[in-house]
């Protein structure tokens, strides 16, 4: 099936070479463009006939650069839907036949899948499918197993089959989603404000910064935080934070509700921005929060730091996942688009922002040595390090908050989850809302 | 409304004459259906029909990965659980519901009162029409702007480290930064007075521009003293403008989330919120059923209102 | 209304010129906040002083073609503000002639005015979900290839989000009609009819001239709640986006002043909007004062 698709697609190249595609062979030829250096394969769908494929996600993914380099690349027009977070699991379930391609977080892989509207995606045809890290595949990095509490992508990587609503524990030809970004997050603090180390998750709680505290406003994370600091404080040890049982879910919200009760938070963030503004303006001083935001925030001259935890960090990713009904050439096109991006140039786009790529030795090849140096080893800037558009991030010689990519996701202790008591904990959550 | 009657005897004349020789015409009820039926059929496809849907689904079971069809009262069960039975102390419903009517309360007050005195003074103190709409358009211009923009854009007004603080501690009335001007209770109704408030500025205006002007001169040569033609004259006349704003304001502070998470620091419960959170674990059955609920209780609001001024009566 | 200035006046004004204020004060920061220097953000103190933010606008947002966004919500607005006229005038007239049924269509109205949008856009989502499978099925049922293929869905802007967006403004417009024909004089339709004028004659030579302004009303108010809807609009626009749904889509990503510059921008189209539709209303009371009739009383 796969080898009939792929001779019948080249000889459609065969057919519509165009201009671009001679122009981009001279050009990998003379070895200018790293980037195409790395697609060796042809993609079966080619700008003589451009297609449009609708992309449905966050706009955290959604870049314009990306959407232009892939326009040239290989002629395939990027249409992006951005929407909220709570709106992309939502529109999968509602309007399936909205978008081609969905930029979705493993976690919600549980809510999503039994309803049948995605579709698994062949390993077969990824072209780097064996060079993604084994964060998702085997749940390890560098040979050591990594923190798999919560819904860590290993547990939902494969299906049982093609058009499977179930997920299969061992791997198979059929994936779930194929991984874009992912990353470990842990606590902002501003140092400026606190004026003193913080080393572990309890202190998100600590009364000292009564008022001056902010947690996610997604129910499920929001009470995995909280379960950082109970164990951090020693009152309990969950056997999985990311799938407490009912009465470890009381525990947690208790004492999430006399936190709250004593006006320990500020307030709770849903989006980037206001995890941004909220630090940034000084409401809060410490909050769980996102990489990228701590370094937004750093570069409107704010003093923050993306604090490294004793207790380790709490990860999430994300990846592309396509609707049931998609086939065809639009089929065909999502592929190459997901083949190109693992191709490197978007890799190395998004390591610069902060974020982990799923194929780490294409992203290798798109970025300078020091560049690579400063966000994957944990190493000093050499240089001035600059985002994709240009702005200084940070100045020659500052090292990266938490070390290199290793220590990092190696130092995971949950994943972002649903949790089978996931009914339950929403109403505990409303009810904690009201108190 | 008896002191409408009284005020126009003619107008029930011509009512009574009018539907005399109307029916020599033509099927007067033929016309109304004609001109109502594509009104009717908008609302039936949008609004009848998905409603209904959801309120089929309000009635099946789900469970973590699916909504299965069937029949089960779980969901309503659910919505009311311990609701009896931790009683006198409340269950998360009646206090989500409790705090939503707070603010329902203190936000309908509010805009009432204001856009009361506002419409009032437009109406009846500035003298040159065109003045008069030119303030009147004042008063209008910013809802014409996104309400998200408006919504956050006091956040840098209110903010620890915010315009009113720092003034505050320039003068040196407060020491420490005010800390409950934003996410809080207060920055909520503030808000929803801010983004509502010309909902019931409308129809109030429109109400008191209606009224005779020499009616209060009447009031006024019968000795009547300026208090008392505003509560026995002016307020009276206002009412359907009154009854029509409050229908606005209720029915939407009820059904909001946005503000009151954006300004109450997604701290503050709400009914809206409520359904928000369990539509984002795409827990539909009980969304829907928590919807139904809100959709009674708000109705026999506007019965109650309806009850006190029917504006349909006053056409 | 001919003696001089009694004191309430001067205090009533005090009160309104607060109430000014306080409307205003936010747009003002808005307004002041748009004009940061590049390492601005979106809260206080303001960070230096240019139109960096309304350049960066102009060569757009972020990922999304603000652009065609905004030509997507101004097309949908203007069709919802034409529908929000023609359906809400004509149903307003049918209220004024009790008809049985109106009661129940009445709360339905209001009813859409109150269930929470979110739920609204969840049924209409459901809805042609439903419609979509059903298309799809005949079409496999029946053999039709081409509409087996290339049949996607059936949602769209001038579809569901139409509708959406109609089940929103719809009751604003049935109120407002309320308030408008609120102690209407029945005697100029009276008069009108016994001069042997037809029912068609007689609202477009006497009822429409009077109830214009307010129409225009409906108008600009079904625009201003379409142009602004997000929740009814999220579940049921299909796959491109309106203009606010890409700028919540946006508020998780932008942190930069170019946010508010937008909010200036839209307050000025605001602003040009309200200002022809006032040159309108005073065009035809001109208009009107010639034909010597005292139309235009009231004002929505």
């Amino acid at each position: 099936m796969t080898d009939r698709k792929r001779t019948s697609s080249s000889m459609r190249f065969g057919a519509g070479m165009s201009r671009r595609t001679v122009l981009r062979g001279v050009a990998a030829a003379a070895g200018l463009a790293a980037g195409s250096k790395a697609i060796t394969g042809f993609p079966a769908v080619i700008a003589a006939e451009p297609v449009t494929l609708r992309y449905l996600g966050t706009a955290v993914n959604q870049s314009a650069d990306i959407a232009r380099k892939v326009k040239e690349d290989l002629g395939i027009v990027i249409e992006y839907v951005p929407v909220t977070t709570d709106d992309v699991t939502k529109r999968i379930i509602t309007q399936p036949n909205s978008f081609d391609l969905v930029d979705s977080e493993y976690f919600s892989l549980k809510k999503l899948l039994p309803s049948g509207n995605l579709q698994g995606m062949s390993a077969k045809r990824i072209k780097h499918f064996d060079k993604i890290t084994p964060v998702f595949t085997k749940g390890e990095i560098a040979g050591k197993k990594i923190g798999d509490q919560g819904t860590a992508p290993k547990k939902v990587f494969y299906l049982a089959g093609a058009t499977s609503t179930k997920f299969s524990p061992t791997p198979t030809e059929w994936i779930t989603l194929i991984p874009t970004v992912y990353n470990a997050d842990t606590l902002g603090i501003r140092p400026d404000l606190i004026k003193r180390p913080i080393t572990s998750w309890k202190e998100l709680l600590n009364p000292e910064f009564k008022g001056k505290a902010a947690i996610l406003d997604i129910p499920s994370i929001g009470i995995m935080d909280a379960a950082m600091v109970v164990e951090a404080t020693g009152q309990y040890k969950y056997a999985d934070k990311g799938n407490m049982t009912k009465k470890e879910i009381d525990l947690t919200m208790k004492i999430l509700t006399d936190a709250k009760k004593a006006g320990q938070f500020r307030a709770f963030w849903k989006d980037f921005n206001e995890s941004v503004n909220l630090m940034a303006s000084g409401e809060t001083v410490i909050q769980s929060m996102w990489s990228p935001a701590v370094t937004k925030v750093r570069s409107q001259g704010v003093a923050c730091v993306f604090q490294p935890l004793q207790e380790g960090y709490r990860a999430w990713a994300a990846g592309f996942g396509v609707p049931k009904t998609l086939k065809g050439k639009k089929l065909d096109a999502t592929y190459d688009f997901i083949n190109w991006f693992m191709s490197g140039w978007a890799g190395a786009y998004l390591n610069r922002q902060g974020y982990y790529a799923a194929v780490l030795e294409t992203a290798k090849a798109n970025m300078e040595p020091y560049e690579w140096a400063y966000w994957m080893e944990g190493k000093p800037a050499q240089k001035d390090i600059k985002a994709p558009d240009g702005t200084v991030l940070e100045k020659a010689g500052t090292v990266r908050d938490g070390g290199s990519y290793e220590a990092r996701m190696g130092g995971v202790a949950c994943w972002n989850a649903v949790m089978d008591e996931n009914d339950y904990m929403v109403r505990k959550w409303n009810e904690f809302i009201a108190a | 409304m008896g002191s409408e009657a009284g005020v126009s005897p003619a107008s029930s004349l011509v009512e009574e004459r009018g539907v005399a020789s109307s029916a020599a015409r033509l099927p007067r009820a033929a016309a109304a259906y004609l001109l109502v039926a594509p009104f009717a059929l908008v609302l039936l496809l949008f609004f009848v029909l998905p409603i209904a849907l959801t309120l089929v689904v309000s009635f099946w079971s789900y469970n973590e990965y699916s909504i299965t069809p069937s029949f089960t009262l779980e969901n309503y069960a659910g919505v009311f659980e311990g609701c009896v039975s931790r009683l006198p102390e409340l269950c998360t419903t009646f206090k989500t519901y409790l705090s939503t009517a707070k603010f329902c309360v203190s936000v309908w007050a509010l805009t009432l009162l204001i856009g009361f005195i506002v419409s009032y003074f437009l109406a009846f103190h500035v003298r040159s029409p065109a003045v008069q709409i030119a303030l009147f358009l004042v008063c209008t211009i910013p809802f014409w702007t996104s309400n998200v923009i408006r919504m956050i854009s006091w956040i840098p007004l209110l903010g620890r480290n915010g315009v009113v603080n720092q003034t505050l501690t320039a003068m040196r009335a407060t020491g420490e930064p005010i800390e409950w001007l934003l996410y809080s209770d207060f920055a909520v109704v503030l808000a929803f007075v801010h983004l509502f408030i010309t909902f019931m500025i409308v129809p109030i205006f429109n109400s008191m521009m209606r009224i005779d002007r020499r009616l209060l001169e009447a009031a006024r040569d019968a000795g009547a003293s300026g208090w008392q033609t505003l509560c026995n004259v002016v307020v009276p006349l206002c009412k359907p403008g009154i009854a029509i704003g409050s229908i606005f304001v209720v029915t939407i502070v009820m059904g909001d989330f946005v503000t009151i998470g954006v300004m109450g620091g997604q701290q503050i419960a709400s009914v809206g919120k409520v359904i928000q959170v369990e539509t984002s674990y795409l827990q539909f059955p009980i969304a829907a059923a928590n919807a139904v609920i809100l959709l009674a209780v708000v109705l026999m609001v506007i019965w109650g209102l309806t009850r006190l001024v029917d504006i349909r009566k006053e056409l | 209304m001919k003696e001089g200035r009694p004191a309430s006046f001067y205090w009533l004004a005090i009160v309104f010129a607060l109430f000014v204020l306080f409307l205003y004060g936010p747009t003002i920061t808005i307004l002041a906040l748009s004009f940061q220097g590049p390492e601005g953000g979106l809260t206080l103190p303001m960070n230096g002083m240019s139109s960096f933010w309304f350049a960066k606008l102009w060569a757009g947002v972020g990922v999304i073609d603000i652009w065609s966004a905004f030509a997507r919500s101004m097309k949908l607005g203007l069709a919802v503000m034409v529908l929000t006229v023609i359906l809400c005038v004509p149903a307003g007239l049918a209220y004024r002639m009790r008809f049985r049924g109106s009661t129940a269509l009445f709360y339905v109205t209001i009813a859409s005015l109150i269930v929470p949008s979110i739920v609204v856009s969840l049924g209409i989502g459901f809805e042609f979900r439903l419609i979509d499978e059903a298309v799809k099925g005949l079409a496999e049922a029946w053999d039709i290839d081409w509409l087996a293929e290339s049949y996607t869905t059936a949602m769209g802007l001038f579809t569901s989000a139409l509708g959406a967006h109609l089940s929103w403004t719809l009751p604003f417009g049935l109120l407002i009609m309320f308030a408008v024909f609120n102690r209407f004089d029945r005697r100029y339709e009276e008069a009108a009819r016994d001069l042997g004028a037809t029912s068609w004659q007689t609202f477009r030579h006497v009822v429409l001239p009077m109830i214009l302004p307010s129409v225009i009303g409906i108008g600009l108010f079904g625009f201003t709640l379409s142009w602004d809807e997000i929740a009814r609009t999220s579940q049921a626009i299909g796959d491109r986006n309106t203009l606010p749904l890409e700028l919540q889509g946006l508020t998780t990503t932008v942190t930069t002043p170019e946010i508010y510059a937008l909010g200036t921008v839209t307050t000025a189209i605001s602003l040009a909007v309200v200002m022809l539709a006032l040159a309108a209303i005073s065009l035809l009371r001109r208009r009107q004062a010639r034909h010597g009739s005292d139309a235009g009383k009231g004002l929505v």
